[in-house]
């Protein structure tokens, strides 16, 4: 089989897993008990204004008939308004899924750009005290739950050094708004950023890690690394070109997979920081019964997985020319 | 943590069973000693097991404080013979339940005392008429009592105060009596504070630092003239045409004014009003002379001509027409406005005048009544002590004061910015970046502020409170002995001294011995007492099997 002839295949298939996504996602919200109206109740709403609302809302309608109006929005790229907020659910959710980009983003390259190369050198060198020490320190990252890694670097960062600023994306009282840049390149922006990137890194870094360093010792074995080595190469040239490009492979499809979990934002991180992302949104949706916020939320997070995966499969054969379309 | 909270419940029990067999020496003192134990026996003849209840409270995440007091109360439910079905849940989901679809047996949930609730009208009268009882009404244990009903009519009718503090007073003996609910207590608790950077902190009951006379006293001292508070929610609106949440509103009516507004003490007070509205014609008729030094904060000036558009603006609005349908006519003359009611309404100066806040006709003089609820004016222009600045929801709301306003406040620039949660927040309260929080920390925390030099607490007492509520519409809930029973197996007084460090207060009446004025003091009161609840339960016909279930009696 082909390429084309694999993608086609595989974007066919995307298509349908979309729908069941969908579908899925439109039956389990609405089976969440409460409706957009019960955060409103005890704070003055009336019965007359709750079923105006519910009305407004088109939620009085049998479900089939919701589920059809919804698809048909949908078909024509609009996630509608939100129920809470009553502003489109694309301006809701575009704004906190950058932050959580950048976040996470940030957290996850550094996470494994140093753990492939910390994984490869405890590889390298196995049996040695660095390679003890190395699996000892990753281990404890990788135990250490989210939200204690993120207290004790406040702790150390802000309330003893207050090197850093505890929360928020920004200092507060300056000008509001403003393009990518603005929001994202300042000094101020960046100063926010470290320590819940921080968090992410250290949280994120023992599975690149651990699995380099097996993989690696894996192909350590192999005969073509002794001969490189009896070539006479430099051992970076041998460690570099030869073992550790081919023991990256397994860490592709853990990356997609990561990454596309990743844009869900992390609740922890988001909340020990205040950190406006995802995550957060998606918990406020969903208690809230904020139905198009939390449909629009989850399918931009399962597309992501859906389509790192696809990514993955493709970048496989790119890597790997053993590996065949079938 | 389990373990303390584990300690602590054990020690809540002894303290009831402690209550309990004082009760038992008492009994024994006066009465002949027949029982041959310290509990009644109850009917002779056993009919059918009593139902089990289903119990719906919130999870420890949604209010761990009520969490634990839910299932206490369903421990000692469980000792005095009732099979209990503890139900936690999340909080929209709970509301759905018990409020809308009114599938519940009891229900343990706050309501909340906003100021425009500090006039009975809402606790008597919302709460516990019988007209109130349909899906999402707020007589959610559909209490109906015809006697009841009379009253609550009446102290609507009453423009003289003391006659209806009478009958308010007599409304609260009746419901004390029958137990619709568990009043339980006024919760209160401390707002913290950065006392360090900023002074002039005025809490006000129900509300503490959230409180509109704090938000305009409040003063910075550190020489930025910003302060800065965090609260964990995000605003959803500022427009006032919306259904408001409680964080909405606390920021809408900073940018809007009403003719009145709740003064600290809980009485309407003139605003924009230049005095105490003239009522006549037996309370059928308000008058009511505007200020003429107001301004918009585009600078327009405030005219009666924007008053009158405003209520009527509120009558075409279908979320807001029921506040103001008891308005028949409206006639303005001069700088005076009056409205002529429909039916006579006592509340009418704190919850219509006092609720409805004024708008600039030449903006919202265009908008179509469907609309208003999507209206976005961009800078919200209302008349306010503060106005707009600017406004990103999940960063922070920027307001600054509005010099030109009669009562100006007393900080330059106002910021709100959305928290975490409440101890995210009290991180940012120590590092410094925010002046104060508007959310009550829990206990753990609260002696974190307290060993902080730099921080305060400001404590403030509740009318909203915690109860339980109990479907009347079911059996055994229909019947008053089994309610008294079970009330009397609330350990109140153990909630707010153990569970709660000693924030809050009890109480035995629908309205909070705060609101002063119509708190009846001397309604019956329900303290933790097991055996009263048996001493109940057998006198109504109850009796227990071998196991100490509780039946219906064989007669009943």
């Amino acid at each position: 089989m082909g390429l084309r002839e694999f993608v086609v295949r595989r974007l066919v298939q995307l298509v349908f897993t979309f729908w069941a996504f969908f579908t899925l996602l439109f039956v389990l919200f609405r089976l969440v008990p409460g409706d957009p109206t019960s955060m409103f109740l005890l704070d003055g709403m009336t019965p007359e204004q709750r079923e105006q609302r519910i009305a407004e809302l088109g939620l009085d309608q049998p479900l089939h008939v919701q589920y059809v109006n919804y698809i048909e929005q949908l078909l024509t790229g609009d996630f509608g308004q939100s129920f809470i907020y009553r502003e489109p659910v694309i301006d809701i959710i575009v704004v906190r899924f950058m932050n959580t980009i950048v976040l996470m983003g940030t957290a996850l390259f550094f996470a494994y750009l140093i753990g492939v190369t910390f994984g490869a050198l405890m590889g390298w060198w196995r049996g040695s005290r660095f390679e003890r020490g190395g699996i000892i320190v990753t281990l404890v990252a990788r135990s250490s739950p989210e939200f204690w890694v993120g207290i004790v670097l406040l702790s150390v960062f802000v309330f003893w050094l207050g090197w850093f600023p505890s929360s928020g994306m920004r200092t507060t009282g300056g000008e509001l708004g403003g393009g990518f840049i603005q929001r994202y390149g300042s000094i101020d922006f960046l100063r926010h950023l470290f320590l819940p990137a921080l968090t992410g890194a250290i949280v994120y870094l023992a599975t690149p890690t651990l699995l380099m360093r097996s993989t690696m010792l894996d192909v350590l074995k192999a005969d073509f690394v002794e001969i490189k080595k009896a070539e006479g190469l430099p051992e970076m040239t041998v460690l570099y070109k030869h073992a550790a490009r081919n023991s990256v492979l397994p860490l592709v499809t853990v990356m997609a997979i990561a990454t596309g979990a990743a844009m869900g934002g992390s609740v922890v991180i988001e909340t020990v920081f205040n950190w406006p992302g995802m995550g957060r949104e998606m918990v406020r949706a969903v208690n809230t019964n904020d139905y198009p916020i939390a449909m629009a939320a989850f399918f931009l997070m399962g597309s992501v997985v859906i389509l790192m995966n696809f990514v993955a499969d493709l970048a496989y054969v790119y890597l790997d020319p053993r590996v065949e379309y079938e | 943590m389990s373990s303390g909270n584990h300690s602590r419940r054990k020690f809540i029990r002894a303290a009831g069973a402690a209550g309990a067999a004082g009760f038992a020496v008492s009994v024994a003192g006066c009465a002949d000693e027949t029982d041959e134990g310290t509990t009644p026996d109850g009917a002779d003849e056993l009919g059918e097991p009593v139902e089990s209840i289903q119990f719906l409270g919130p999870t420890a995440g949604v209010n761990a404080f009520r969490n634990e007091l839910a299932s206490v109360t369903a421990e000692n439910w469980e000792e005095i013979g009732f099979d209990v079905d503890l139900n936690e849940m999340e909080f929209g989901a709970q509301v759905d339940q018990a409020v809308v679809q009114q599938d519940f047996d009891a229900s343990l949930l706050g309501w909340g005392g906003t100021p425009e609730r500090i006039d009975p009208h809402t606790f008597i009268y919302d709460m516990h008429h019988s007209d109130n009882t349909g899906q999402g009404g707020r007589n959610t244990p559909g209490y109906s009592n015809p006697e009841y009903d009379d009253l609550a009519d009446l102290q609507v009718t009453q423009p003289d105060e003391n006659e209806r503090q009478e009958t308010v007073y007599e409304a609260q003996e009746i419901i004390a009596r029958e137990q619709p609910r568990t009043y339980i207590a006024n919760e209160g608790g401390v707002h913290p504070y950065a006392g360090s950077r900023v002074e002039n902190i005025d809490p006000t009951l129900g509300e503490g630092l959230n409180s509109f006379w704090n938000m305009i006293s409040v003063t910075p001292t550190d020489g930025d003239g910003t302060v800065t508070m965090g609260y964990p929610s995000e605003i959803i609106s500022l427009n006032p045409m919306q259904d408001l949440a409680t964080p909405d509103r606390q920021f809408v009516r900073l940018l809007y004014d009403q003719l009145f507004r709740i003064g600290p003490d809980g009485l309407p007070q003139p605003w924009l009003a230049t005095g105490e509205p003239v009522i006549e014609d037996d309370g059928m008729t308000y008058t009511v002379e505007i200020r003429d030094d107001v301004t918009f904060h585009d600078g327009e000036d405030l005219t009666i001509d924007d008053v009158e558009f405003t209520y009527e603006l509120y009558a075409d609005s279908p979320t807001y027409s029921g506040l103001v349908e008891v308005i028949d006519e409206i006639e303005t003359s001069g700088n005076e406005i009056t409205f002529r009611l429909g039916e006579p309404f006592a509340p009418f100066t704190a919850n219509v005048l006092g609720q409805v806040y004024v708008f600039p006709e030449h903006i919202w003089g265009d908008v179509d009544p469907e609309d208003l609820a999507d209206f976005e004016d961009p800078n919200w222009i209302g008349s306010g002590p503060f106005q707009f600045d600017d406004w990103e929801r999940q960063s922070e709301l920027q307001l600054s004061a509005f010099d030109d306003h009669f009562n100006p406040p007393n900080t330059d620039r106002f910021i709100r910015i959305p928290g975490a949660d409440v101890s995210q927040l009290i991180g940012d309260l120590e590092a410094g970046q925010i002046d104060f929080v508007g959310a009550v920390p829990q206990p753990a925390t609260l002696s974190r502020i307290e060993e902080d030099d730099d921080l305060d607490s400001a404590p403030f007492e509740d009318i909203g409170y915690v109860k339980i509520a109990y479907n009347l519409r079911r059996e055994p809930f229909d019947d008053v002995a089994i309610r008294r029973a079970l009330s009397y197996c609330v350990p109140k007084e153990e909630y707010v001294e153990f569970i709660r460090d000693g924030m809050g207060t009890v109480t035995d009446s629908t309205i909070s011995e705060h609101n002063e004025f119509w708190h009846n003091p001397d309604v019956e009161q329900f303290r933790l007492d097991l055996d009263a609840a048996r001493q109940e339960l057998a006198d109504a016909g109850y009796g227990w099997d071998d196991d100490g279930r509780l039946h219906y009696g064989a007669d009943q």
